[in-house]
């Protein structure tokens, strides 16, 4: 009981260390809500496709996305500063500590996205209310997969901040342009191999854009395929992060680095 | 000069062994240019753009200038927050020699950066011919020179609070892409986001930039203001920079 309160109280701190971070809300910020109210706009003057009203719940899922990731920039900065000495000698399990990074890192993701979800709810009049509070459980799972991602990313590139950033950066970019956040899947068919295609919808982040359009935007009622495939796509990239970044852990202890 | 060359060196070593940094930017280019761009250009149909991957690539090579253009700016100020201005002030050369370095190591990365992903570009438009290369280059550093020297220009804030600056700058480097004309031409643009557009410097290096490689002059603004505006902001703002850091850097503690 006492080990799971330090879970907590860690996982609090980092969750709290994610919006106290200015220039990292900054940056969220203008990113997510210029490219809903902005570029979502402009790019639908461009096209005869509704673009604004496809492209607004993904910025959900991109503010989702980026949100998670910064888990691995926090857990790299403990890495490099040292931080990560001291909470080994917390009286923590080498697990609780690497439980409470994915719990914050999915926690504040869902926190902010879910400001990004109050905002597209706003702008394109969605009245399912409900159907989106029952989305937030499968958001919450889906960031803790991502922030796994992020942690794999950090334990790989050890105190290497250039690798991690790269790393970060090309998985980032290429998750997001192999799925159906930015573009309808026939485009994608038109244009990439068929061998693709899976990826493309077996991506995570293509799920959730499109479970938040349909069930949340559109009023479809939910359906519980959608969302187990959310669920089987997420848990993977949780527990392969947890792993990682476990390894990583035992590492420092046996070591005192990596 | 062989001490600004060595000092320029010194600064870059470090981001060339190895060159993470620059390959990356090449790779998400190249992704963002093959795969985005394709697939998105299928989506607009206004005619008046024709192929929207063209345009989606000179965007990129714009966005790639400013923000080399803007690390520079801010790697001033984190020299300052980090102790080591102070080091480099204490150095048997000038303040202006100082200020050169910046810019020459400012200039370097930028040429790097933008070497593979400006050919591509010309490939992608069949415009490669050694005209429109110098011409792009020159178009490009002088947008990078102004970027850099606004940068610069809002460093004395960094003085103050260097967790506000960086916020600052970031937050309104986003802002200043998404409202100018680097991801869509300035006709599309509603009548509120145009005006804001008219104020970045990014709409008139991208339509300057277009221009030369032949795109429609008839989405584009007139290239004379274009050059007019780039011009006065790399000499205004680098002014700026060399008084900044002629007269204001000496002592200071970034907060």
């Amino acid at each position: 009981m006492s080990e799971i309160r330090v879970i907590l109280a860690i996982a609090r701190n980092d969750f709290s260390y994610f919006f106290r971070t200015k220039w990292l809300m900054a940056i969220l910020l203008s990113l997510n809500l210029s490219d809903m109210l902005v570029v979502a706009l402009v790019y639908g003057n461009m096209m005869t496709f509704e673009y604004f009203n496809y492209f607004v719940p993904a910025v959900v899922v991109m503010g989702l996305f980026a949100a998670s990731l910064d888990t691995g920039r926090r857990i790299w900065l403990a890495l490099r500063e040292g931080v990560i000495q001291y909470e080994l000698s917390l009286p923590v399990s080498t697990q609780g500590l690497v439980i409470a990074y994915l719990l914050a890192g999915g926690a504040a993701a869902l926190v902010y996205a879910s400001s990004l979800l109050t905002i597209a709810m706003i702008v394109l009049q969605a009245s399912a209310i409900l159907s989106a509070l029952m989305l937030l459980p499968f958001l919450f799972v889906l960031a803790m997969g991502l922030a796994g991602i992020a942690a794999t990313l950090s334990a790989i590139a050890s105190t290497h901040g250039e690798f991690f950033f790269a790393f970060q950066n090309i998985v980032q970019v290429s998750l997001l342009t192999l799925s159906t956040v930015y573009y309808p899947l026939d485009k994608i068919q038109n244009y990439l191999p068929s061998f693709i295609l899976p990826i493309v919808t077996s991506n995570p982040l293509s799920l959730a854009a499109e479970a938040l359009r349909q069930y949340t935007f559109l009023g479809i009622p939910i359906e519980l395929d959608l969302l187990l495939r959310i669920l089987l796509t997420s848990v993977p990239f949780a527990i392969v992060g947890a792993f990682a970044y476990l390894g990583a852990l035992r590492k420092i202890q046996a070591q005192g680095k990596i | 000069m062989r001490n600004v060359i060595r000092l320029v060196w010194f600064d870059l070593k470090p981001e060339l062994s190895p060159p993470v940094w620059i390959v990356m930017e090449w790779v998400v280019f190249l992704v963002q240019v093959g795969i985005y761009g394709a697939i998105i250009s299928q989506l607009v149909t206004n005619p008046v753009i024709g192929d929207y991957k063209q345009f989606y690539a000179v965007g990129l090579v714009i966005m790639i200038t400013f923000d080399m253009a803007s690390h520079t700016g801010r790697h001033f100020v984190e020299h300052a927050h980090e102790g080591r201005l102070p080091y480099l002030l204490s150095l048997p050369i000038s303040r202006s020699k100082l200020f050169l370095t910046i810019a020459l190591q400012g200039a370097t990365e930028l040429a790097l950066m933008l070497s593979v992903p400006l050919i591509v570009t010309l490939l992608i438009i069949g415009n490669l011919t050694w005209v429109s290369v110098v011409a792009c280059i020159l178009a490009l550093f002088f947008l990078g020179f102004g970027v850099a020297g606004l940068m610069l220009g809002l460093s004395f804030i960094a003085f103050k609070s260097s967790d506000l600056y960086t916020a600052m700058v970031t937050g309104l480097s986003a802002v200043i892409i998404r409202f100018s004309t680097v991801l869509y031409p300035f006709i599309v643009l509603p009548s509120q986001y145009a005006s804001a557009a008219a104020f970045s410097p990014l709409t008139y290096g991208s339509d300057l930039v277009r221009f030369i490689l032949g795109f429609d002059p008839t989405i584009l603004l007139n290239p004379y203001y274009a050059v007019a505006v780039l011009a006065g902001l790399a000499v205004s703002t680098l002014g700026l920079g060399i008084f900044l850091a002629q007269r204001l850097v000496e002592g200071v503690k970034s907060a």
